[in-house]
């Protein structure tokens, strides 16, 4: 339930609101806008007369959200939620690129790929360091390692880092050196890991999974939000189709949609959803002019040497040629770059 | 296999190498490009003698076509197809929009359509006169009054027609009133129809079936030139996936693919491809951003009282200010959209 203030509500009427939901038991999330302020109601609110609040001082209306996400919802935020994370700000008007290798392989690759993609414009690196891989003998990623190589590229570019985590006990250890932590498309529903993340006060892009719904994309950044982390980035990255001459069938209404059904930054990941470098500047741009709030592209100094995702990253000079693009085209939708 | 002639070849040497191809027994399709000239050789080519060629006049070398769509495929054709419509140039650097209502209802609604989405800077008019229902009690279309109101649209505005033709039978007539043949997705492999049009002389508009691979649409799109009918543009409408919040799921990957492996035109359809009005315009941008030819999009006067389509139509003022958008969208990745009013 949220309880919608009237435009000239005071601060007196705001907090006796809260006290009163507080008085239930319940947790409160306030969305304060430009004209109006929205007191979210968190926990589970069946048994609450919407009258309570309707009769008090400086409210307008209480609702009853519909959608059975709560939180991740716009009905309970009307407002972009906009997370920031060392001075970049994503969800905002600047479109936010996070570039790098698929896997950390080596401090010398780290440390190039970084620079390569900081003098392109990129205001995020990516890199693997715990790799769910699909084959039990492939490369499973540097671990601990891999972690302290991205701190020492983050040090040298002064780029936010952006990690996977793969497990709830691994989740302390990310924390210390990741700017945002990312749950990939395997682990959308992995739904201990979705509430360890939500436990700690650090940003998440929680990847779609690969046979998931919107709807259950919403479903699982709810458990996220529900553990009092608000930080959440959604990221679509392709679905499995019937369609095999990409890798993934990247479903860009999925961009116009999540931003319309909630108020989480949306990025989109055109690396995954193609799964073919030649594919990706194109897809990239379709991603920006459906809305997207920002992207994750994998670039990689030699392609054809990567140990992971070869195919699909994109080289620094093409990275380079790609964000040229982008920086035209954001202006056109009413966005910086 | 292709023919790949000498840039100084004449056109008596390329009159004698098709001569040899049809002694062999396959179809010869010869393709002028800017440069030079290839003949694609298609049909039955297992007796085609290669070294026989290699020895004509006029002949530079003999190359394989490694996709399973020959005539489609930009091996055989390495420039863009370039289509003209009633003066309308479809595959160029202007952004083509095709906009109308999903059927034709009334000649009042049709034609204020038609004046609406002229005057906001659409090319051509859409709009069904044949329409293939899911269920075999909805309206299935005016038909053959359908296609009288269309061409009266087009006397009125000077937009060119693409309305949809359902079976061989109604090719000759849909023909005399359409400057564009559709054919619709579920008919995407309705091959007696796609030979039907493959041997008329109107340009066809073939959409992506929403259980086809794009391998597939292009396997269909070789049919229809293999008749002899060049004037191709492939669609893109959304296909069918697990995903149900919309009514199919638009796969604009599709588009930089189709563009790599084919030289035809590519349009994408975000009314079919969402489902979703409110979602039309993101991904019409989008469809623009990722590299199509141009855009298929529904319009109704009064969407909420349409007899199809409903849905995913755009009124015409929501139509207008998409346009407006999209000449901008255009502009910023190197194409245009001349017609949109400044």
């Amino acid at each position: 339930m949220i309880v919608i203030m009237k435009p000239g509500a005071t601060p007196a009427d705001i907090q006796r609101v809260i006290e009163r939901v507080q008085s239930f038991g319940l947790g409160v999330h306030l969305s304060t806008g430009e004209s109006r302020t929205i007191v979210g109601i968190l926990g589970n609110t069946s048994g609450l007369n919407r009258s309570i609040f309707e009769a008090m001082e400086g409210v307008e209306s209480a609702v009853r959200i519909t959608r059975p996400y709560k939180v991740a919802s716009r009905e309970f935020k009307p407002f972009d939620t906009v997370i920031e994370v060392r001075g970049v700000r994503i969800g905002g008007p600047g479109l936010v690129v996070m570039a790098g290798p698929c896997s950390v392989e080596s401090r010398a690759q780290i440390l190039e790929t970084a620079h390569a993609v900081k003098e392109a414009g990129a205001h995020i690196l990516r890199g693997g360091a715990y790799k769910p891989r699909t084959s039990p003998y492939s490369f499973q990623g540097l671990g601990v390692e891999g972690l302290e190589l991205l701190a020492e590229a983050r040090e040298a570019t002064g780029l936010p880092i952006v990690t996977e985590v793969m497990s709830p006990d691994e989740v302390p250890l990310v924390c210390e050196y990741a700017d945002i932590l990312q749950i990939g498309a395997r682990n959308m529903q992995n739904y201990r890991l979705l509430q360890a993340v939500g436990q700690v006060q650090k940003p998440v892009l929680l990847k779609r999974g690969l046979s998931s719904t919107v709807e259950e994309l919403l479903m699982s950044a709810e458990y996220i939000l529900a553990g009092g982390n608000y930080q959440v980035i959604l990221c679509e990255r392709g679905i499995r189709t019937f369609e095999t001459y990409t890798r993934n069938t990247l479903d860009i209404n999925a961009i116009p949609v999540l931003k319309q059904l909630s108020h989480l930054p949306v990025i989109g990941d055109p690396s995954h959803g193609t799964g073919k470098w030649e594919l990706v500047a194109p897809v990239a741009r379709a991603c920006v002019a459906a809305g997207a709030d920002g992207l994750i592209i994998e670039v990689h100094p030699q392609p054809e040497l990567a140990w992971s995702d070869g195919s699909q990253s994109l080289r620094p000079d093409r990275f380079a040629g790609l964000m040229r693009e982008l920086a035209a085209l954001a202006p056109v939708l009413g966005r910086t770059l | 296999m292709i023919i790949v002639m000498k840039p100084n070849s004449t056109a008596a040497e390329i009159g004698a190498v098709i001569a040899r191809v049809q002694e062999f027994g396959a179809s010869p399709h010869p393709i002028y490009g800017v440069e030079r000239t290839v003949v694609a050789v298609v049909g039955e080519t297992r007796y085609v003698d290669r070294e026989v060629f290699l020895n004509m006049p006029g002949v530079e070398k003999i190359a394989s076509i490694s996709a399973p769509f020959k005539l489609a495929s930009r091996e055989s054709h390495p420039d863009d197809t370039v289509i003209t419509i009633n003066g309308v140039v479809v595959g160029g650097k202007e952004i083509v929009v095709m906009a109308g209502p999903c059927s034709v209802e009334s000649r009042s609604q049709l034609l204020e359509t038609a004046h609406a989405v002229k005057e906001a800077g659409a090319h051509i008019l859409r709009g069904g006169a044949f329409k293939p229902r899911t269920s075999p009690y909805s309206f299935q279309g005016l038909g053959l009054k359908g296609l009288e109101i269309l061409a009266e649209a087009r006397e009125c505005y000077g937009l060119a027609i693409v309305t949809e033709v359902m079976t061989p039978e109604a090719v000759p007539m849909v023909a005399e009133y359409a400057d564009i043949l559709q054919i619709g997705a579920r008919n995407m492999q309705n091959y007696g129809l796609l030979h039907a049009v493959g041997r008329v002389q109107r340009p066809v508009l073939l959409k992506r079936g929403m259980m086809s691979s794009m391998e597939e649409l292009l396997m269909s799109a070789e049919y229809i030139l293999a008749g002899g009918n060049y004037r191709v543009m492939l669609c893109e409408r959304g296909i069918r996936t697990f995903e149900k919040y919309t009514r199919n799921t638009f796969d604009l990957n599709a588009v930089p693919v189709l563009k790599q492996l084919s030289h035809l035109p590519v349009i994408a359809d975000p009314s079919h491809g969402t489902g979703r009005w409110d979602a039309v315009p993101a991904m019409a941008r989008a469809a623009i951003a990722a590299g199509a030819d141009g855009l298929l999009i529904e319009v109704h006067p009064n969407p909420a009282e349409a007899i199809s389509d409903g849905p995913q139509s755009l009124k015409p003022e929501r139509f207008a200010a998409l346009m407006r958008q999209l000449k901008r969208v255009a502009e910023a990745v190197d194409r245009s959209l001349s017609t949109v009013p400044a």
